[in-house]
């Protein structure tokens, strides 16, 4: 197995210097706007930016920073199709489906646009419309054969069971980039990596991590993707390192249960503690402030890490309520089945299987509700597909 | 706006597009010592800063020389004449041509490489420095000049005035990139306002309104709830009987930068026959690296095309450099992409254009319905058949065979040139009639004239003025001399003319004096725009 640290890496601008000058972007615009301060399209220009530098940065400030900033452009210039629009990814970013939906009708005309229909052909595929969605991924790509909808399209059908088609869009995607675009190459990559990791592929997972690490040096995302991985072979002390040198970048809870899931993986309780106390009291803080996009991290929470099913079904439920589809039923199932209500537990893992998912997870789930239901022949065969798919689904993984 | 901004994926009029390299402004050429060389200069958006490059573009000039060869069918003014001349040009473009090409790319900001491919001394490159004029020796002992770098964008131009004759909301109204329904709103194009077309008359209140200062910011207003139409019927004219132009004559593109490529070569370093190849034809493209390639140090394990046959497809006529690269824009003619092809991505065909000849007749039939009774209401006479219609209208064909009486004229007229100096060897040379002209899209160079549009582009011609003389008749006559094209440069015409303000529509000369030696375009401002 390669070692990513010593490989030679060709030193492209990345991370660093996208932030530095988005940064740069969002100054020269407020400086701009000490001028022009009614000027709409430099608000605009500006809200834009802060939607990019908040994603780059993948912290919460920002974010809220944004909304406040959509919030007062509608309140002074009404609801623009373009802010009206940038709402929509901001809350769709953030499981607000919902709202999603609501931000595009406020413009008459906004839910017939290109940009709008691939949201809504998100939303459906969020809401286990998963054919409807597949219909509309493949309009939009007949219809603008555009990066992104190939990339949802391959995602789809990465999780409904043809990853080598899957892998294929990806790398279309792929060809269809410019150098002006090499974090959505490096994002690519990661999908891709992502694809061979979840069937047991490590090298080709790495081989596509490197690229990623190569064309867009220095992103904590990145490097999230390849802790996980290191973990994954074992590689626990690397892995360790990995996920601290990200949390340094971005104090993202998650990642903070990932660390401590580590340090429980390896045996190392006292360790993990304080982190799951911290990711605890984030996910909850955010809750408390209206946030629906931790239900999940929630969910998993209390399954996996802090063993609390009451706390699990209770959050997977509210999940679901949001979004129903593979994943929110499969988590609710595997709750349920901690908290013993087996029965519930089963139709919730068949109705995630029903949409024809091939995710070894999920069918290592089904196995053991199965076995729970004394129904063990279903429950070898989903032992035997879960290990079909992934040989090693057995080994760390983080809850993404 | 020869080429400025086009085509929409780097349109920097859109509040989320950033200026990008790879918006090509416009091609010049034209002969040089004499008609021995030829000067070529492709200009360029200067991102990220004049005189600096970017590492990631590929730019190319593609070439051909060959005889002035007279469209037999020159009498025949008949829709299955002009469709028959796209299927000869496709043919000649597809078939028996075979192209030169320089490529440039760029090595780092300030330094590019040179490459010679097609000609007939053989292939060979040179490595160049930005900003400084380069002799490079060619194979066969000729010297080309060269300039890569920073200049004086040399397009001279009313910009808004444009965009205010075809109700281009983007440039008055913020307009979000979703809606793009709201570009050329459906009101009748125009040279006069309209009485009651309140989205786009002039508002004295609002002085700067749709201009871009010199900060990069275009005062606009909010674009209000359509239905945008108009609804009236005449000319607006104001107490004292005048016409209110749309153009006010500014040079919307003054203090501003471009970086270009700029090169000088003789004649028959592109053809050994220049005695019987008497034209070059020349196009522009820029190319953007592939992400895939910007880490080519990280080789896949076998040839993707391998694997995956639609890539083979797609890249089976580029050579090796240039599969890393992807097309984004192209240039041969002022306007033939934005005034005639709406800017559209998948327009960018470049000298392929020919695809485009049915559009390109229903699309001059547009505008000649709002350009047409304009000029007539200015009493000249127009190549346009408006019916007499006493304004503009707008009307929108389905239909090439409907499109085309209305145009039949326009497009087969022959475009009369203001006078002889074009012609200094006063040879039999046909004058140009448009559809010659835009298809294929190339600057098509006479080495026997002065390369004055449409016989190639001088930095001098005021291409934007004469792209409205084509919806001028070129059988009438003013003051006993026959139309022309810069009969709408004439500041005379204006000043007898019941209109405001009393300006040619574009500016006459450029902001900054043209050099009268090699690179020619002026030096760079100073500012960073």
């Amino acid at each position: 197995m390669a070692c990513p640290s010593v490989l030679p890496i060709p030193q492209l601008a990345g991370y660093a210097e996208e932030l530095d000058r988005t940064e740069q972007d969002v100054a020269q615009l407020e400086a701009k706007l000490q001028r022009h301060p009614n000027n709409q399209e430099l608000r605009i220009r500006l809200a834009y930016r802060l939607f990019h530098r908040a994603s780059l940065t993948g912290r919460m400030e920002p974010f809220q920073a944004l909304e406040t900033a959509i919030h007062q452009n509608i309140q002074q210039f009404g609801p623009k199709e373009d802010l009206c629009l940038l709402k929509a990814n901001l809350d769709f970013r953030f499981h607000r489906l919902a709202e999603t939906q609501r931000d595009l009708e406020m413009c008459p005309l906004l839910p017939g646009r290109f940009d709008a229909r691939v949201l809504l052909a998100d939303i459906k595929f969020q809401q286990g419309q998963y054919e409807e969605a597949r219909l509309d991924f493949e309009a939009l790509i007949q219809e603008n054969r555009t990066w992104d909808n190939l990339a949802r399209l391959a995602h789809w059908k990465s999780k409904l069971g043809d990853p080598a088609e899957a892998d294929r869009l990806y790398e279309e995607a792929e060809d269809d980039l410019t150098a002006k675009q090499m974090r959505a190459y490096a994002w690519l990559e990661l999908q891709r990596g992502v694809l061979a990791l979840t069937h047991g592929h490590y090298a080709h997972a790495w081989k596509h991590y490197r690229r990623a690490q190569a064309s867009y040096p220095g992103h904590w995302h990145t490097d999230e993707h390849i802790a996980e991985l290191l973990a994954a072979e074992g590689r626990f002390e690397e892995a360790e390192a990995m996920f601290q040198s990200v949390l340094a970048h971005t104090l993202k809870p998650e990642l903070q249960q990932a660390l401590a899931e580590l340090y429980l993986f390896t045996g190392q309780a006292a360790k993990a503690q304080p982190l799951l106390d911290t990711a605890e009291a984030a996910y909850l803080a955010s809750v408390k402030l209206g946030g629906v996009h931790y239900f999940h991290h929630l969910a998993d929470f209390y399954t996996d890490v802090r063993h609390n099913p009451l706390e699990a079904v209770r959050w997977a439920r509210k999940d679901l309520e949001l979004r129903s589809n593979f994943s929110t039923q499969s988590a609710l199932a595997q709750a349920l089945h901690c908290n013993g209500e087996t029965s519930e537990a089963l139709q919730y893992i068949k109705l995630a299987l029903a949409s024809g998912v091939q995710d070894a997870r999920i069918f290592s789930i089904a196995a053991a509700i199965f076995e729970s239901a004394e129904k063990t022949s279903e429950a070898q065969n989903y032992s035997k597909v879960a290990l079909r798919i992934n040989p090693r689904h057995a080994d760390f993984h983080m809850h993404h | 706006m020869a080429d400025h901004n086009d085509p929409n994926a780097v349109n920097h009029i859109f509040s989320d597009i950033d200026y990008s390299p790879a918006d090509l402004y416009d091609l010049f050429g034209w002969p040089t010592a004499e008609g021995k060389n030829v000067t070529l200069a492709l200009t360029f958006a200067s991102a990220p800063a004049a005189g600096v490059l970017d590492t990631d573009l590929l730019y190319r000039l593609l070439l051909t020389s060959h005889p002035r060869i007279a469209w037999p069918q020159t009498n025949e003014v008949s829709l299955e004449s002009v469709l028959h001349y796209f299927d000869a040009v496709k043919e000649k473009y597809l078939g028996e041509l075979k192209t030169a090409e320089i490529r440039v790319t760029v090595k780092t900001a300030t330094s590019v490489t040179v490459k010679f491919i097609g000609f007939p001394s053989g292939d060979f490159s040179a490595e160049v420095e930005a900003n400084k004029v380069v002799a490079i020796p060619a194979p066969n002992g000729k010297t080309i000049q060269a300039f890569i770098g920073g200049r004086d964008d040399a397009f001279f131009n009313d910009l808004t005035g444009f965009f205010r004759s075809i109700n281009y909301a983007p440039q008055f109204y913020h307009v979000p990139h979703t809606m793009t329904e709201a570009r050329e709103l459906p009101i009748p194009k125009t040279l006069l306002e309209l009485e009651g077309n309140d989205l786009f008359n002039y508002r004295p209140d609002m002085p700067t309104w749709g201009f871009t200062q010199l900060d990069g910011t275009t005062p606009k207003l909010d674009l209000p709830p359509g239905p945008w139409t108009w609804k009236g019927d005449k000319y607006k004219k104001d107490a004292n009987g005048n016409f209110r132009f749309v153009y006010d004559g500014r040079d919307c593109r003054a203090k501003q930068n471009c970086n270009a490529i700029i090169f000088e070569f003789p004649h028959d370093f592109i053809t050994p026959d220049t005695a019987a190849n008497r034209l070059v034809n020349s196009w522009g493209e820029s190319w953007v690296r592939k992400a895939a390639h910007k880490i080519a140090s990280i080789p896949d394990d076998e040839p993707s095309w391998i694997n995956h046959p639609w890539k083979a497809v797609r890249e089976k006529e580029l050579d090796d450099e240039l599969k890393k690269y992807k097309l984004v824009d192209t240039d041969g003619q002022p306007f033939a992409d934005a005034a005639l092809s709406e800017r559209e991505n998948d327009r960018q065909l470049g000298a392929n254009n020919f695809w485009l000849g049915p559009h390109f007749i229903k699309r001059l039939a547009h505008l000649g319905w709002g350009f047409g009774p304009s000029i007539s209401a200015l009493g000249l006479k127009t190549s346009f058949d408006h019916d007499n219609s006493p304004v503009s209208i707008h009307k929108t064909y389905d239909l090439v065979a409907t499109a085309f009486p209305r145009v039949a004229k326009t497009l087969f007229q022959k475009l009369n040139m203001p006078d002889s100096s074009w012609n200094p060897k006063n040879l039999n040379i046909p004058l140009r009639r448009p559809f010659e002209i835009f298809i294929p899209n190339v600057c098509s160079i006479d080495m026997d004239t002065t390369g004055s549009w449409p016989f190639g582009r001088r930095l001098e011609d005021q291409v934007a003025t004469r792209f409205l003389a084509m919806f001028l008749d070129m059988e009438a006559e003013l003051n006993g001399k026959k139309y022309h094209i810069d009969l709408l440069g004439d500041q005379a015409l204006w000043d007898s003319a019941p209109i405001v303000p009393k300006t040619p529509p574009n500016p006459l000369k450029n902001d900054k004096e043209f050099l009268d030696h090699f690179p020619y375009l002026a030096e760079p401002w100073p500012e960073k725009w």
